[in-house]
């Protein structure tokens, strides 16, 4: 059996590299017009601090059960230490897209990223 | 044989004929047998029947092209149970647009670009289409064109797998006594 590329000419050759770049191409601004660029922390039951993603910093951030550390870095927002019992907002990883959420119940704070303009993409309409 | 007493034109016009009936059966098993394969996501096919889009295409013309496209989708759906559903539209569309792309590339660039080529054009226009009626008839939305680069990722590679398997199978049929072009022309 002959290979694909026995057939292709170089028009083929254009085409289908045309259409790989395009996509990727689409692929990749999506995921950089995705990107978060403000930190919303809320403690409790109200909004305590806001930060904007791209300025490194650290944060210690008061709780029913102590002080929970929260660190700002280019790799965006993470929970390094918290006093609550299973630990799962540190193992959440980082949150740096529009809509990403990092939470540490037992300690009553929730971490959500958000975008700038208010041009949060909503995922309602298609998870429905 | 008694052929030579027969009108040549009429002949090779029922040849064309039983060939597309034959191209469009195929196309039709092809696609229902492509719905009994499991898929990752639902909707995500290769698009197999569209093998004998691209031969009809390429032996005969752009209207055999569309009898073939039009037909499948059609019975196919006949067959399935989901004609008229939203997942028509969806394949109607989509399957207008691969059509036209093809036959318009075809025709501009001609033997410049072989059935891989035509293949991965019509596929890109069958992934617009789709994204354009799922946009307009299901999600209301903007955020649906979000999918339409991951979408055309696969199908770049779906529809360059389906122009080899219809360039393979073009090769063997030139070599058939049906499609030779003594036996193409006149008599």
């Amino acid at each position: 059996m002959k290979a694909p590329w026995h057939f292709m000419t170089g028009g083929d050759w254009l085409v289908v590299l045309l259409l790989l770049t395009s996509s990727l191409g689409g692929i990749i601004s999506i995921a950089a017009m995705s990107e978060g660029s403000r930190v919303l922390i809320t403690c409790g039951d109200e909004l305590c601090f806001t930060a904007p993603l791209d300025q490194p910093r650290t944060l210690a951030i008061d709780g029913p059960l102590g002080q929970t550390k929260l660190v700002i870095d280019e790799r965006g927002a993470r929970i390094v230490e918290s006093p609550c019992p299973r630990k799962i907002c540190v193992s959440m990883g980082v949150a740096k897209h529009t809509g990403d959420l990092l939470a540490c119940v037992p300690n009553r704070i929730l971490v959500h990223i958000d975008g700038s303009s208010g041009k949060e993409v909503s995922y309602d309409l298609l998870s429905r | 044989m008694t052929c030579s007493a027969v009108d040549a034109q009429a002949l090779s016009r029922s040849r064309r004929q039983v060939f597309l009936g034959l191209f469009i059966a195929i196309a039709v098993s092809l696609h229902a047998f492509e719905s009994l394969l499991p898929t990752p996501v639902p909707w995500l096919r290769l698009g197999l029947a569209n093998i004998m889009t691209l031969v009809a295409l390429y032996l005969y013309d752009g209207r055999a092209a569309w009898s073939v496209s039009l037909a499948r989708v059609g019975i196919g759906a006949l067959l399935l149970g989901r004609i008229f559903g939203p997942g028509f539209w969806l394949a109607l569309v989509g399957t207008l647009f691969a059509t036209s792309a093809m036959i318009i590339v075809y025709r501009f660039a001609g033997r410049r670009l072989s059935p891989i080529g035509i293949s991965a054009i019509g596929a890109g226009g069958h992934a617009l289409g789709q994204i354009l009626a799922a946009r307009l008839l299901v999600v209301q939305h903007a955020a649906i064109w979000q999918v339409l680069p991951f979408f055309m990722l696969f199908t770049l590679f779906a529809g360059v797998l389906t122009g080899w398997l219809a360039a393979l199978l073009l090769e063997e049929l030139r070599e058939h006594p049906a499609f030779t072009k003594s036996e193409r022309g006149a008599y």
